[in-house]
């Protein structure tokens, strides 16, 4: 907590109580107690005062007991030079009394027919009514309006002012107006503008000075009560609901004066921040907002070419602080968007331009950066265009998608990369095949005719990882280049970060974390089955490896890929531990207790139906086979891959049976209890030659360099007999080890 | 032969009980702490009730049977939802069908003023149902909402692509959400954690787990319901929410209960065909657990009534 801003506050609600109190004092001798009091149109009396104290003020007179309460929550001391404590607790008590007593002030002016304010012709709104209170108030809850902006003050130029409230409206935040400085606010800077107030352009002018801001927070409070089921005097539930869901913070403009600072405090209460554009102290550590408590911005230092630049980054920041998530649901491309397009093949002669592909020169790399390192929207082509390029020409193409989120992890990076095809590829005419460095797109001359451009690949994809990726994603920059040197030494630059992440996936051991991610998709026909994913072990689809899922997570907390804590170990050469046992157990309907994650005899993992591989020991070959899903040939135990899935799917644990993804065969984790790869005496010949490499390092690494040519498969062996006789002339290890049945 | 001792389950958990209606009617739903109708083994503290489904518009499409059945009532809503409870039904669905772009595409000034009418016009407990298409369900839904306030409606549906708007609708007005899955026990669950994330009481939502007809997938459907309730019963308090099904609809959409030309003899006679194949649907998901079931025609509603008392009498 800064000093400086706890003695401000203290301050200035020691002013403001003691103002309240004497225009309170006044207003009873002059009306006396009895005298109606309320904002008018609303069910919920003196808002603030009500969600706060469940006191309901409907006379004067009943405003002596809040008033009472203002004057009791002032600290009685301001922060003294010698000694220093944490003075966070008496600024914001200074912030509710500095609340209740503009709340009073507000109500006594309704009682001199003074509100709503009048001021040089123009009437000012005063307090949002229920009706709208609803209608805002539906919006706010189900996200279409992603939240509030309480501007109070006056911005440096009424240029300004109307670029700001430009801003907010385009992301549909709803704005209150209020305050002065030096007798100016930005109520008159925007009529002076022409620009148009009111409840139609989400715009709400409270007042002219500081004291009408109560009315944002008024407006807060009924919300929790109307849609957060609060009961009045929740004090706690009230202000937490404002943290959690209503998501409003103050923009201060122009100079912060005590009693601003008084008001900001009580905000702060609620969880809303403030961002001014001068020189203030901050308040970063998070708390009782969300993320930042105060957040100085000084306007002229701001980055940016002019005021206009400077205003939108100004509100950029506020949406950043706040935790803003917006919307966005239409990608706005001049050619049809949808999944229909996904699988579109653009021929030759059809399209306009090709990149990659043979010889070609293409990368895509998604990089994550700091908050302020990114410029949300900003898409820029960096050398010649689709329609400045030679018809049926074959060019080079880098694509760097630069984000930025406060949950974002490093992590997640090749986790949004691999979405780069999925989200191209459904514009109508691109066809986009590959990722990393070896992209192959191809845009039809129909589209490139309607107007389709580089920059709209950026359009696509800004919109599309908002959509998608909000949870995470909190900016989106995308540049593009298409001159040859510049995508050759820009892909030497992504070929690193690719070998980097290679590297990562490869020390990414189970032993380096403490927590496995769950996949219960399958649960829809396959009721019991659990798939527990963990960093050397692929779900059994092979389609979500464990930063998949742990993004997935971060993305849909109440999806399907869950948060397994692995605790304490039972036996590590299996895979067992308490942690995924009972996740397991609470999961598969009580019916799986046990489930190791390595072992194929001892309590194996339950199989779904849409494994890639399925693996079966063979007793009398001492070893185990593997049958992948696209071989439809005989397996030498008998039975083809649907019948053995048959078997062994549905969610049931079978000792001897499991299914598992094709990338599993490769782990350092394959069924180590049972010998690792060595036991492994058929595989289908497909499955061979697509990990033929992969293979080949496991074989090294297991001190067999020689083993891949001693696996049979379906081209020498459908039988038993014939196996066992394929496996002696080879001299397989399997036969040698220890009797994989004991 | 010595007697068989019955086996008895102790279930941890228990069904939501969900509140509908004004101070003048009022129903409750749910609260089971067993299998359907197992008297022996829990309690089955409120019969499951039976819904009959009204239109804002006389629905064209219906068979010729049922809207003989129902006659000049169905030109109003008011006058179909009271003849609908002259008939025993326990609540109406209101279907603001004419709210779809392909039909009137009416608005919520319409929406609203229908509400009105039908509440004014009968005490029982209303279920209000959009056109089903998101846009138009949140502007309808939202003026039913209002004009609901005070006589806890439940709105919906729900949908996992557009939930928000008619559960902020709910939390404002206090009413109760229908929250419908494909067919699909996790989504079912998934959609009831994302409602109640949003603020709105477990005990504010009815899920529609969606429903086949006999002879239409009805056994899936009896399948996802069993295990939503047994999941519910053993403690996951996100699975135990009553259950609402559009019986009516999807039996009387088949062939089997519109075909009258170019079947076999052995079909007999449409009416009884039509009636038995609704009353058949319906029996099978009380059984599964369901404990709305919105019927079409009065004659299945009478006899489902008649069944549900028989099975609900302990012996």
């Amino acid at each position: 907590m800064s000093k400086f801003i706890a003695s401000a506050a203290i301050r200035g609600g020691q002013e403001i109580v003691k103002e309240a109190d004497q225009l309170l004092k006044e207003t009873l001798e002059k009306y006396g107690p009895e005298q109606k009091v309320g904002f008018a149109n609303t069910a919920y009396y003196l808002p603030v005062i009500y969600a706060y104290t469940a006191h309901k003020v409907e006379k004067l007179g009943d405003m002596i007991q809040p008033m009472e309460q203002a004057k009791a929550l002032l600290p009685r001391r301001m922060p003294t030079e010698k000694l220093w404590l944490p003075y966070l607790g008496e600024t914001l008590d200074a912030g509710v009394a500095t609340l209740f007593a503009e709340e009073i002030i507000s109500g006594v002016r309704h009682v001199m027919g003074v509100q709503p304010e009048k001021q040089n012709g123009y009437t000012y709104n005063g307090p949002i009514d229920d009706i709208q209170l609803r209608t805002w108030g539906i919006q706010l809850v189900d996200g279409r309006m992603p939240g509030f902006a309480a501007i109070v003050g006056r911005a440096k130029t009424n240029a300004i002012a109307v670029k700001i409230v430009r801003e907010l409206q385009q992301r549909n935040i709803l704005i209150f107006l209020s305050g002065n400085v030096n007798g100016k606010g930005i109520v008159e800077q925007l009529l002076e503008e022409g620009v148009e107030l009111g409840y139609d352009t989400f715009t709400v002018p409270f007042g002219s000075d500081t004291i009408s801001a109560i009315y944002a927070l008024g407006f807060a409070a009924r919300s929790a009560l109307t849609f957060g089921g609060m009961k009045p005097g929740q004090a706690k539930d009230v202000l937490l609901y404002n943290k959690n869901r209503v998501h409003a913070f103050v923009l201060a403009l122009g100079e912060v004066d005590d009693l601003k600072y008084a008001t900001a405090a009580g905000a702060i209460t609620y969880g809303f921040p403030t961002i001014a554009d001068t020189v203030i102290p901050n308040i970063m550590p998070t708390g009782i907002t969300k993320y930042e408590h105060v957040v100085s911005m000084p306007f002229d230092d701001i980055p940016g070419n002019d005021d206009m630049e400077r205003a939108e980054r100004l509100i950029q920041r506020c949406i950043e602080v706040r935790g803003l998530k917006l919307q966005i649901t239409k990608v706005p491309i001049p050619v049809s968007y949808s999944a229909a397009f996904e699988g579109e093949r653009i021929r030759r002669g059809d399209y306009q331009v090709e990149f990659g592909g043979r010889g070609g020169v293409t990368f895509e790399l998604l990089l994550s950066k700091k908050l302020d390192e990114v410029e949300d929207g900003k898409i820029t082509v960096v050398g010649p265009d689709l329609d400045a390029m030679p018809v049926d020409s074959n060019q080079p193409l880098g694509v760097v998608v630069e984000v930025a989120g406060r949950k974002m992890q490093k992590d997640f990076e090749p986790v949004l990369e691999r979405q780069i095809h999925h989200f191209v590829n459904m514009a109508e005419g691109v066809q986009h095949i590959g990722q990393r460095d070896i992209p192959w797109i191809r845009i039809h001359k129909n589209s490139v005719a309607r107007g389709f451009r580089l920059r709209h690949f950026g359009d696509i994809l800004y919109a599309r990882l908002h959509a998608d990726f909000g949870a995470i994603v909190d900016k989106v920059q995308v540049t593009l280049y298409t001159k040859q040197d510049k995508v050759r030494e820009l892909r030497e630059q992504a070929r690193q970060v690719y070998n980097e992440r290679n590297e990562r996936a490869a020390n990414l051991t189970d032993e380096s974390v403490d927590t496995f991610y769950s996949c219960t998709l399958c649960q829809s026909y396959a009721p019991t089955h659990v798939c527990i994913i963990n960093p050397e072990r692929v779900g059994l689809c092979g389609a979500y490896n464990w930063l998949d899922c742990k993004a997935s997570y971060e993305i849909n907390p109440t999806g399907p890929n869950q948060p397994v804590p692995k605790g304490a170990v039972i036996d590590e050469s299996k895979g067992e531990w308490e942690g995924s046992n009972r996740f397991t157990y609470q999961h598969s309907q009580q019916q799986v207790n046990r489930m190791t994650l390595y072992s194929l005899m001892d309590a194996p993992t339950t199989s779904c139906g849409c494994f890639e591989c399925i693996m079966m020991i063979i007793p009398e070959a001492n070893g185990v086979m593997i049958l992948s899903r696209d071989d439809p040939s005989m397996s030498p135990v008998g039975m083809t891959f649907s019948t053995l899935a048959g078997m062994a799917g549905g969610g049931l644990q079978t000792p001897g049976v499991m299914g598992h993804g094709k990338f599993y065969i490769l782990s350092k984790k394959f069924i180590p209890k049972e010998g690792g790869f060595k036991r492994v005496v058929w595989i289908s010949s497909n499955l061979k030659e697509e990990l033929a490499e992969g293979i080949k390092e496991v074989c090294q690494r297991i001190g067999e360099p020689d083993l891949m040519d001693k696996i049979a498969d379906e081209r020498v062996a459908t039988t038993v007999e014939d196996l066992v006789a394929f496996l002696e002339t080879k001299e397989h290890p399997a036969l040698s080890m220890e009797p994989i049945i004991q | 032969m010595p007697p068989v001792e019955t086996p008895v389950e102790k279930w941890a958990g228990k069904i939501h009980e969900v509140n509908l209606g004004g101070d003048a009617r009022r129903l409750v739903v749910g609260g089971e702490t067993t299998l359907p109708f197992l008297h022996f083994e829990g309690a089955i503290p409120h019969p499951p009730a039976v819904a009959v489904e009204v239109q804002d518009r006389p629905p064209a499409s219906w068979a010729p049977e049922l809207r003989a059945s129902w006659g000049e009532a169905m030109e109003d809503p008011a006058s179909w939802a009271k003849k609908a409870v002259e008939y025993g039904a326990d609540l109406i669905v209101l279907y603001l069908s004419s709210a779809h772009p392909d039909d009137q595409n009416t608005g919520p000034q319409e929406a609203k003023k229908t509400v009105t009418r039908v509440l004014s016009t009968v005490d029982a407990p209303l279920i209000i149902l959009g056109p089903g298409i998101a846009e138009k369900d949140n502007e309808v839904l939202v003026a039913a909402a209002e004009a609901a306030a005070g006589r806890r409606v439940a709105l919906g549906f729900c949908e996992q692509k557009n939930y928000r708007t008619i559960i902020a609708a709910c939390m404002a007005n206090n009413h109760v959400a229908v929250a419908k899955t494909p067919v699909e026990i996790n989504l079912a669950k998934q959609l009831n954690i994302l409602i109640c994330d949003m603020g709105l009481a477990p005990d504010s939502i009815l899920m529609d787990p969606t429903t086949g007809a006999l002879g239409y997938g009805l056994e899936y459907t009896y399948s996802v319901m069993e295990r939503l309730r047994l999941a519910g019963l053993q403690g996951d308090k996100m699975a135990a929410m009553p259950m609402f099904c559009t019986v009516g609809e999807e039996a009387w959409r088949q062939k089997e209960a519109r075909a009258t030309e170019g079947i076999p003899a052995a079909w007999g006679d449409i009416a009884t065909r039509a009636l038995r194949w609704e009353e058949l649907t319906a029996m099978t998901l009380l059984l599964a657990g369901a404990d709305v079931v919105v019927l079409r025609h009065p004659q299945v509603v009478q006899r489902i009534k008649a069944t549900i008392q028989k099975l609900m009498t302990k012996e």
